[in-house]
């Protein structure tokens, strides 16, 4: 089993993108624009912090899948491997994820704190959700949900006793244009349409709503802990508590938070350069959570080739 | 040891001390529970709001959490882990019973269910989960997994398989990675999902280990996949279908089965079955209370079991019976288990159970008929294993006979509900002894002279919970100080008492007040939870009725009843006595103006219909077809007491136990030890009342908590109820009924005597609760019971003084009328002496049978040993003077009071007391004469007959010590006096008349303590001795063949007794409902000429003794076609390979029907091979079943278990 433990390439993210950091009291704003071309050797600068990212998760998959239940089968081959498998729109949005990550590990976000992703949640198995209680390949199908799922991202912060002082999560999104309809409906949900006046209108299930309204204890702190405990329960003891404390102990002394709002995505015309998407001068608005929070804007020319260049490239040799 | 596991230990902790103590509720938790029932119950509900349900399922969560951590650093078994995971599932349950909209991705039920699971509630998870009305297939495929229900995990992965078709070929699953789909993995995860919960079902219902093992390895890694990929709700609901299943595998019987058939593996194969077999029957997965006790059966030691009844110990008694009596090398012995039960009735439900799982390696007989030894007691001569399923007064008689036979072979003892051990603690449990009456003193004598002539033989004993009877009883068994019973802290339902507040015109209310055992309070102390059912209120009864407040009550409590049970609840009305009052009481409701609106009931189709016509023939037969029995169960509504003929009573038991009548009448003899399924239980009075002549006033006597906990741990068995709690209600009328100003203030006293009567109870309730190790015994209660009344009448205070009066006093002494059954103060005394000697005499006999001559000294040394066995001594509250006493009143018995050996082994065999059985002694032969006169009995006419039991019966008559003993009460004096006349009806002569309804009880109540008791007790003690002074060798084995040359008497002597059983002049009669030949009186008579037509082909001129000859009987019946349906032959079906290479030669499959063919799959559903199958014989049936794929030369299939028609 594997923690994430590769640093992020900082000066590789130096060499590609520039940054247009700002700050108003809690609130952390950092703009990141493509500086250069992406090429092999960048692809290949990110290739091991992907690697790293995604190794505890690959393990996973391929002991899963290296079970092969059929009575006559012994030392079965899968055939495919983790992540190079997983279809385009998944990679997507692990690319973001993991984005998210790097970032958060390489740039200095509001408050300051020296943030770390000791390993990589990534659920993006909706479907296979909906398919686990309907036992049917129906795709078309949509199953009501109910409840709330998780922050797309979770990193700590931690002390030097390895005790969490404080903790980072939120949305990590990529789109492949970001036009100004794009973002709205990332911000403030998908539109439908309004049965009183007929017009369409966001649904208001957007990251504002997400982040606003998520509880004290995110769900995937637990998968997080539990992870933390398989992997490395020593090394992560003081952490491990401290998740205890928050997860099992109501009304328990909250652990600070950051916000994390992480967009990405390929660049749109409207946009001019150093402009951000969401407003940077103050908090937004619609922000309504008491905690800090740091917008990040990550806008890549060339962010599809990059993304499928980087996974192509994983565990390649 | 990570560094913060300390700290995570305390963090838990924290969350169980606050959420989750066991038995008690915070203020919001009582909320939730309370707001559940009023959904439930469709009545209004108290406020709450959303941020109320999602603080209980934060609150779960966290105990989740908890419990997680409990597990992690203190291992399974982590009694704290145990504490979370329950109250996570009841919080769980109860916003799921709430249909409250807080939800979760995976529905809470699901996540309640497995929290039960593994917080060992396995019977609140199959409630909770078997109750579901589940629409998606995912769900109910999870349900019935957590739930263990395997069967039906198959049924629904082989309905998956049945419908993807392209899934079955092998490579299947990774073929789905190669497609260019999006949703590919997700698939893949869904459908390795499946496989692994198939094939997890199918190897562990087949102890198929390393199947299991892979099916284990496969879930673990889809977890691991979960928790990465998933919502945190669905990873956390595959984490729990995986912890659940890593505990089925720990909890799997193959584990005990295979460590006992280590013991002997010429057996292993036997008990592998049987393993099969539990798992069958839905008990594969051992309970945490079995396991402990499977345990200690392997460590090879005697223990206490103590568990709820109903919460599987019985199977631990039958791995007990298989170990000694199947696996254990006894030589030349044929092992012989005594299993002792509490009540008749109980017997028959032991035997019919043991039978159905163990009736092929043991011969299982209950002794519970008339005779002491009768014809279906082949056992004796069998070689093979026995178990003898008696009460104790049936064991005790038996030993009489048979002590050194039965005790050359036995080598298992089993006490059934042992704390009943205990004894009453009150003026009637002390008036027991005078009585000899007292059962608790029975079984402490019993089992102590047991335990002393066979100190090697194993014991176990399955006891009760509360009472504090577990630890003296555990003592008792082991015979160590430091024994203590196993598994105390199962709780496996969830009981709820109240009261049923009852108003004239007025709708009835339910107050809920304590739940398993604490006070229920939504918030603070004043504010008690009431639901208002919205149920009609009863009409206003006519002024007669209402003139009785006990009537008012009563008739309002069924009247809610019948609407209640129209929701498929199951009733029980509890009554304390007098039941034919009440039953009169409703059958006449029934003929109200009012009540004629009221559905009708309709007995069931098939063959619970034909069970409800067998139930209602014998109440015909027995009580008339205008008794109250009748014409309650024509409302669907079934009775039981005390004096009820077995016979109706066993099938009446049978109409409750399969819910063909959804409400029953009874008195507490119902409930005894046994397990019946009630949701609701009324109680309509808190105590007992007779009068006292002699002392010219009422005798009051309360129900202990003992008996109201017994009782309401009747209700609420999850799975076979409704709800998920037992709900026991005592009926209290908050008005009174009559508007008669004369009867005003008697029924405003009678409602304040109800209320402190219930005040009272839940008092004692609460004590008990408290109650640790109990420590009074029957012994010690006896003799403190005589050290009182000598301190009282002859002043002797010193323990010396006592004792010395002890050593010298003889009953005839103390009053004239020892002996005989008088009740005043002095008789009442020598009674009691009389007891303390039929106890240390049957001891003394007992354990010198062999030996001739016994003196003072070596008496007193038997008692010393024997009162090392004791429950008093177990109790450990004797006091140095206790023992001294037995001992020197056995030294006095030896020397002064009975000197005469032979009288004392007279006296013995009787089996009275010794001063009763002196009395006795006086007409014993007379009693011989008339039995040893009729040797034309066979041939007489009824008339004669009649009059050979009433010439027995005169000499009882008049003799209240050995003889006749009825109520002093004018009625019960009639019906003494006319006692022929019941005789008569009861034996069913002609002219016999059939009392009227309201009088049938007190008859059968005269039937039941005298004809069949006290009359048959005279007659076996008689026979008894003639068969020990004819047989010469003690170790003699009676047989029918003998019988006649060793008893000296005629066949008549051999049936007397069980033809006051059956009530029938007709030894055929009473054989062939013996045998279950037929089903009533009239049926077995309509058999007797085909009996005489095969007896006058067999005979050429029958006498009278072959006529009633019990080895003609069994001819004739060996005549017969024999009932059995023989075994179908498992014939191998021949099979093409289809999906697998045959390289590992032998494949577990399940057929899956095709066209004109059958499909055999691996459970993981993948196809191996098929079979023709062109009539169509298999179906979803046979997934109970399974099969073996021989990949051989030529392949064939054979089915390697088959499921049991009787469940």
């Amino acid at each position: 089993m594997t923690l994430h433990d590769c640093p992020p390439p900082k000066a590789a993210l130096a060499r590609w993108l520039t940054a247009y950091p700002s700050e108003d009291g809690s609130y952390g704003h950092l703009l990141l624009e493509q500086d250069c071309d992406c090429d092999d050797d960048m692809i290949s600068d990110l290739v091991p912090y992907f690697e790293s990212a995604h190794a505890d998760a690959r393990e996973f998959f391929h002991e899963q899948m290296g079970i092969e239940l059929h009575p006559d089968a012994d030392a079965p081959e899968p055939h495919i491997t983790y992540p190079t498998c997983l279809p385009s729109i998944t990679r997507r949005g692990l690319f973001g994820e993991v984005m998210a990550g790097m970032l958060t590990e390489g740039f200095e976000y509001i408050g300051k704190h020296e943030w770390t992703i000791p390993v990589f949640l990534f659920r993006f198995h909706e479907d296979a959700e909906a398919y686990l209680f309907a036992l049917a390949r129906d795709e078309e199908r949509k199953r009501q949900v109910y409840g709330r799922r998780g922050s797309d991202f979770i990193g700590l912060a931690l002390n030097e006793d390895g005790d969490i002082e404080r903790f980072i999560a939120g949305e990590a999104k990529w789109r492949k244009k970001l036009q100004p309809a794009v973002v709205a409906d990332l911000m403030y949900g998908e539109k439908k349409k309004n049965k009183e006046t007929g017009e369409r209108e966001h649904d208001g299930k957007g990251i504002w709503f997400q982040i606003n309204s998520d509880i004290p204890a995110p769900h995937g702190l637990r998968q997080l802990q539990r992870l933390l405990r398989e992997i490395d329960p020593d090394g992560y003891s003081a952490a491990i508590a401290k998740l205890d404390r928050v997860l099992v102990v109501r009304n328990a002394e909250p652990l600070p938070r950051t916000n994390l709002i992480m967009i990405s995505g390929g660049d749109a015309p409207s946009r001019k350069s150093k402009h951000p998407l969401i407003p940077r001068e103050e908090v937004p608005g619609n922000y309504t959570a008491p905690h800090d929070l740091q917008v990040v804007e990550l806008i890549l020319n060339d962010g599809e080739m990059l993304i499928d260049g980087v996974y192509d490239a994983l565990w390649a040799t | 040891m990570p560094e913060n596991d300390p700290q995570r230990l305390e963090i838990a902790n924290g969350a169980r001390t606050r959420l989750a103590l066991e038995n008690e509720l915070s203020a919001n938790q009582a909320r939730s529970y309370v707001r559940c029932l009023q959904i439930g119950w469709q009545v209004d509900t108290i406020g709450w709001n959303r941020s109320d349900s999602e603080g209980q399922l934060a609150d779960a969560r966290s105990l989740l959490q908890a419990a997680e951590i409990f597990v992690e650093i203190e291992g399974h078994q982590s009694r704290r882990a145990v504490d979370c995971y329950r109250r996570a599932g009841e919080l769980l349950e109860w916003l799921a019973r709430s249909e409250d909209d807080v939800r979760t991705i995976a529905p809470v039920e699901l996540l309640a269910g497995a929290a039960f699971q593994l917080g060992g509630l396995t019977a609140m998870a199959s409630g909770l989960l078997g109750q579901l009305d589940l629409e998606e297939d995912g769900p109910k495929l999870f349900a019935a997994f957590i739930q263990g229900d395997f069967d039906a995990v198959l049924l629904h992965t082989m309905a998956f398989w049945g419908q993807n078709g392209d899934l079955r070929a092998p490579g299947s699953s990774l073929r789905i990675l190669e497609e260019d789909r999006d949703d590919r993995l997700s698939w893949y995860f869904t459908v390795e999902l499946i496989r692994a919960l198939g094939l997890f079902a199918d190897s562990i219902r087949r102890g198929a280990d390393d199947r299991l093992a892979k099916a284990a390895a496969k879930l673990k890694a889809l977890d691991s996949m979960a928790v990465r990929t998933f919502s945190d709700d669905v990873s956390l609901l595959i984490s729990l279908l995986r912890q659940v299943a890593e505990r089925f595998t720990d909890a799997s019987i193959y584990r005990s089965a295979r460590a006992l058939g280590e013991l002997n593996p010429r057996r292993m194969s036997r008990l592998l079955a049987f393993a099969r077999a539990q798992f069958s029957r839905g008990r594969g997965i051992l309970w945490s209370s079995q396991r402990a006790g499977l345990t200690r059966l392997l460590e090879n030691s005697s223990f206490a079991l103590c568990t709820p009844t109903g919460s599987g110990k019985t199977l631990v008694a039958n791995l007990g019976l298989v170990k000694e009596l199947l696996l254990r090398d006894h030589g030349e012995v044929v092992p012989l288990a005594l299993y002792l039960v509490p009540s008749r009735a109980l017997a028959g439900e032991v035997e019919a159970k043991l039978t159905s799982e163990l009736g092929r390696d043991l011969i299982i007989t209950g002794l519970y008929g008339g005779a002491d030894w009768g014809i279906t007691d082949y056992w004796l001569n069998a070689d093979s294993p026995t178990v003898l399923i008696a009460t104790v007064e049936k064991a005790d008689a038996l030993m009489r006979y048979l002590a050194p036979l039965l005790l050359s072979r036995l080598k298992l003892l089993i006490v059934d509900e042992a704390h009943q051990v205990l004894p009453e603690d009150t003026e009637s449990g002390r008036s027991d002894f005078a009585d000899h009456s007292s059962r608790s003193l029975r079984l402490e004598s019993f089992v102590a002279r047991l335990l002393t002539q066979a100190p090697d033989i194993v014991r176990i004993a399955l006891t009760a919970v509360a009472g504090g009877a577990a630890g003296p009883v555990a003592r008792w068994m082991e015979g160590t100080a430091d024994a203590s019973a196993i598994g105390t802290h199962y709780r496996s339902t969830r009981q709820v008492v109240g009261v049923l507040e009852t108003a004239s015109e007025r709708r009835s209310t339910m107050l809920l007040e304590l739940m398993n055992g604490q006070p229920l309070y939504v918030q603070g102390r004043d504010d008690p939870v009431y639901l208002n059912l919205n149920i009609p209120p009863m009409a206003q009864l006519p002024a007669q009725m209402r003139s009785s407040l006990y009537r008012f009550n009563q008739v309002t409590v069924l009247w809610t009843a019948l609407h209640l049970a129209a929701a498929e609840r199951r009733i029980l009305i509890s009554l304390a006595q007098q039941p034919e009052q009440t039953m009169g009481w409703y059958a006449e409701s029934f003929d109200l103006p009012a009540w004629q609106g009221l559905p009708a009931f309709v007995p069931p189709e098939g063959r619970n219909g034909e069970l409800f016509a067998e139930a209602r023939a014998a109440c015909v037969d027995y009580c008339g077809s205008d008794s109250y029995e009748v014409r309650l169960l024509d409302r669907g509504i079934a009775t039981s007491h005390g004096q009820m003929p077995q016979r109706v009573r066993r099938q009446m038991v049978a109409l409750i136990d399969r819910k063909i009548c959804p409400i029953t009448v009874a008195t507490a003899t119902l409930t005894e030890g046994v397990n019946l399924p009630f949701d609701i239980i009324f109680v309509t009075s808190l105590k007992r009342s007779a009068y006292d002549n002699v002392k010219q006033q009422p005798v009051i006597t309360p129900y202990t908590s003992a008996e109201f906990r017994n009782l309401s741990g009747r209700a609420g068995r999850p799975g076979s109820t409704r709800g998920m709690e037992g709900l026991t209600l005592v009926a209290l009328p908050t008005t009174i009924a009559t508007t008669a100003p004369g009867q005003m203030q008697t029924q405003r006293n009678q409602m304040d005597a109800l209320r402190a009567d219930y005040a009272a109870l839940r008092e004692n309730l609460r004590r008990d609760e408290l109650a640790d190790n109990a420590t009074l015994s029957p012994l010690a209660m006896l003799l403190g019971e005589l050290r009182n009344k000598a301190r009282l009448y002859f002043g002797h205070l010193t323990d010396e003084t006592f004792l010395e009066w002890l050593e010298q006093i003889e009953p005839g002494e103390v009053s004239d009328d020892a002996g005989t059954g008088a009740t005043g103060d002095a008789a009442r005394l020598a009674d009691t002496i009389d007891e303390l000697d039929a106890f240390v005499m049957t001891a003394l006999e007992e354990l010198s049978l062999l030996d001739d001559d016994l003196d003072g000294a070596q008496a007193e040394a038997k008692l010393a040993v024997l009162w090392q066995n004791t429950f008093t001594v177990a109790a450990a509250a004797q006091e140095a003077w206790l023992e001294d006493a037995i001992l020197r009143r056995g030294r006095a018995i030896i020397g002064e009071i009975y000197p005469d050996a032979d009288e004392r082994r007279r006296l013995y065999q009787y089996g009275f007391s010794p001063y009763v059985g002196r009395r006795f002694e006086a007409i014993a032969p007379a009693i011989v004469d008339l039995l040893a006169a009729a040797t034309e009995y066979g041939l007489e006419t009824p008339e004669q007959r009649l009059e050979r039991f009433e010439a027995l019966g005169e000499l009882l008559k008049e003799d209240r010590g050995f003889g006749f003993r009825v109520r002093d009460t004018v009625g019960d004096s009639e019906i003494l006096d006319a006692w022929t006349d019941v005789l008569s009806w009861w034996m069913r002569a002609p002219g016999g008349e059939v009392p009227e309804a309201g009088n049938l009880r007190a008859r059968q109540r005269f039937v039941a303590d005298n004809l069949e008791f006290r009359l048959g007790v005279a007659i076996g003690a008689v026979v008894a001795q003639k068969w020990t002074a004819g047989a010469g060798d003690p170790l003699a084995v009676p047989s029918l063949a003998e019988w006649k040359a060793t008893t000296g008497l005629p066949w008549f002597g051999f049936w007397a007794r069980e033809l006051l059983r059956w009530g029938t002049l007709d030894p055929f009669v009473a054989f062939a409902l013996a045998q279950g030949r037929a089903k009533t009186r009239e049926e077995a008579e309509a058999l007797r000429p085909a009996f005489e037509e095969w007896l006058g082909e067999e005979i050429d001129a029958p006498t009278s003794e072959d006529l009633i000859d019990p080895q003609q009987f069994l001819g004739w019946e060996r005549s017969l076609p024999s009932r059995e349906r023989e075994r179908a032959k498992v014939v191998p079906e021949e099979a093409e390979l289809t999906g697998t290479t045959g390289a590992m030669k032998r494949y577990n499959v399940l057929p899956m029907a095709g066209e004109d063919e059958v499909i055999w799959l691996d459970a993981s559903g993948y196809e191996l091979a098929r079979s023709p199958d062109e009539f169509g014989l298999y179906d979803q049936s046979d997934l109970a079943n399974d099969y073996v794929l021989n990949a051989g030369v030529q392949a064939t299939v054979r089915r390697v278990f088959a499921r049991s028609r009787r469940r």
